[in-house]
């Protein structure tokens, strides 16, 4: 395992998970991962189906109690304190819905006071508006196109200026145009200090995003470094070198430390 | 905007409640299956019923006007709950409704409650409603203290059923099983109380079916309309629908699962 997963100084670190185990019956889906997230910083989370990913965080959201490790948000601990821990986090999953009969003016009303914000129509119609979904107001969510579905997961997310994002493969499905515009809010997210974790399968993304990225495989993860950082530290690895075409990238080198195997 | 979790505090519970409880009602006022199973359907039972029994005064025997608004308003209920509620939260948890609601800070039990209080305050609502067109039907005048007797069975058959439609939802995860389920539940909670009561089985059916969902909640509202003439029947019946609430819930509580996965 990489030597750069830990971070010196409790309060630079935004998120802690050690020694993290999650069981679904007998099949253990995470198996002992250990990571620190920086306060600003962008961490990807990347690994094929079934890696993890999508598990981890569950555990960091508190949607499943692990079976085994500790998961930490800005000091609070995940198991003991839920719902306090929930109140620093925003999370965009990666399947969920709004109730259908809502429209997106209720749905921002219904979550800033699941935040406790309290907002006035003026307050949500700036913040629709300040994701170009000023036209949308009066419509329902199933109504939306898919880049503006996520723009309002995003602007739901974030409407209590969380001190961490979690984002669960956020550009799944999106158009070009939409998946830049979703990494520009990410950027101002992070000029803004805020520190985000997201799992995606595109290594395009994680190299134009993330600061650091961890590569999880079996519920086990394999490295932590920054994408330059894992690209020169594999460069001259058998497994990368046999999957490169031409210079090594961040994907041979992911395909070669997790295998070219498909998964489902 | 009041940045009340900005530095991460958490959130007062009355803003949670009030925001989820906004946010239920609405739905249910703009879903038209929901207001049509709550409202439409005793209605129609009532007009149906009247067709064919016309006026007979407050007797409360089988086809009376008693028993006949009683057993409208509880298919009222069971239709909200058994075939509206369930399939609500069957639809909301494939879609992942819940588990967007569950990474907020509000506790899981106020996400349930809210959707519970409201289903419980449109059950009122279809109360009231069918007690008037019941008694403009029947020509029949009921007074604050009938209203109030009626407003109480009602919270009461309406927890048992909604009780029932959580336990279903809680024992299965698929929501056109639940929706089978519900279906098959109505039919035969349905003929159970109404067959039954009727004594056309047998005065051992009748019996049975004072003790079915359906049977219990009528013999209540029956009951109460006439408070000189309360029986054991009727005294088995709160028993009855106090005993369904309590499985239904622990079942329904104990075995529900926030995500369809």
């Amino acid at each position: 395992m990489s030597s750069t997963t830990g971070i010196d100084g409790a309060a630079a670190r935004v998120l802690e998970v050690d020694g993290l185990i999650v069981r679904y019956g007998t099949r253990t889906a995470v198996d002992g991962v250990t990571f620190q997230v920086r306060r600003g910083e962008v961490f990807g989370l990347l690994g094929p189906n079934g890696a993890g990913k999508t598990s981890t965080l569950s555990a960091v959201e508190g949607l499943l109690k692990p079976q085994g490790g500790r998961v930490v948000v800005d000091g609070i601990d995940v198991e003991r304190n839920p719902t306090a821990a929930r109140a620093r986090l925003g999370v965009q999953l990666q399947a969920s819905s709004f109730q259908s009969e809502l429209t997106i003016e209720e749905i921002v009303r219904l979550y800033a006071g699941l935040y406790g914000q309290r907002v006035t129509k003026q307050d949500i119609a700036d913040r629709i508006r300040d994701v170009g979904l000023g036209d949308e107001l009066g419509k329902r969510f199933k109504s939306l196109s898919g880049g503006q579905q996520q723009r309002l997961s995003l602007l739901i997310a974030v409407i209590h200026q969380p001190v961490l994002l979690l984002l669960d493969e956020p550009t799944s499905g999106l158009d070009p145009q939409s998946r830049r515009q979703l990494w520009d809010r990410i950027e101002t997210l992070r000029a803004d200090g805020g520190s985000i974790v997201l799992t995606t399968h595109s290594m395009e993304e994680a190299q134009a995003v993330c600061d650091r990225v961890a590569i999880i495989d079996h519920g086990a993860l394999l490295v932590v470094d920054t994408p330059a950082g894992l690209i020169a530290r594999h460069r001259d690895d058998p497994r990368v070198l046999t999957v490169a075409r031409g210079a090594v990238t961040l994907e041979d080198v992911f395909i070669g430390l997790t295998g070219s195997d498909i998964r489902d | 905007m009041t940045d009340a979790t900005s530095t991460g505090a958490r959130p007062a519970i009355g803003l949670i409640r009030s925001s989820l409880l906004r946010a239920d009602a609405t739905v249910l006022l703009r879903s038209g299956r929901t207001l049509l199973l709550n409202i439409a359907v005793p209605i129609l039972y009532l007009v149906i019923t009247n067709l064919h029994l016309g006026h007979k005064g407050r007797g409360f025997t089988y086809g009376s006007t008693g028993f006949t608004i009683g057993l409208a308003l509880t298919v009222g209920l069971m239709s909200s709950s058994l075939m509206g509620y369930a399939t609500t939260i069957t639809h909301d948890r494939d879609a992942g409704v819940f588990q967007r609601l569950r990474v907020t800070p509000a506790p899981t039990w106020a996400i349930m409650a809210s959707r519970l209080l409201v289903q419980i305050a449109a059950d009122l609502i279809m109360t009231v409603v069918v007690v008037i067109v019941g008694g403009i039907i029947h020509r029949t005048t009921f007074g604050a203290g009938d209203y109030l007797l009626l407003v109480c069975v009602s919270i009461a058959g309406g927890a048992m059923f909604l009780a029932i439609a959580q336990a279903v939802v809680g024992l299965v995860r698929s929501a056109a099983v639940v929706d089978a389920i519900g279906r098959m539940f109505y039919i035969v909670f349905l003929l159970t109380g109404l067959l039954g009561s009727s004594g056309i089985l047998g005065s051992t059916a009748q019996e049975v079916a004072g003790w079915s969902p359906v049977g219990a909640v009528t013999n209540l509202y029956s009951g109460v309309l006439d408070l000189a003439q309360w029986s054991w029947t009727d005294s088995y019946g709160l028993i009855a629908v106090i005993g369904y609430t309590v499985i239904g819930a622990v079942v329904g509580i104990r075995w529900f699962r926030w995500d369809s996965r």
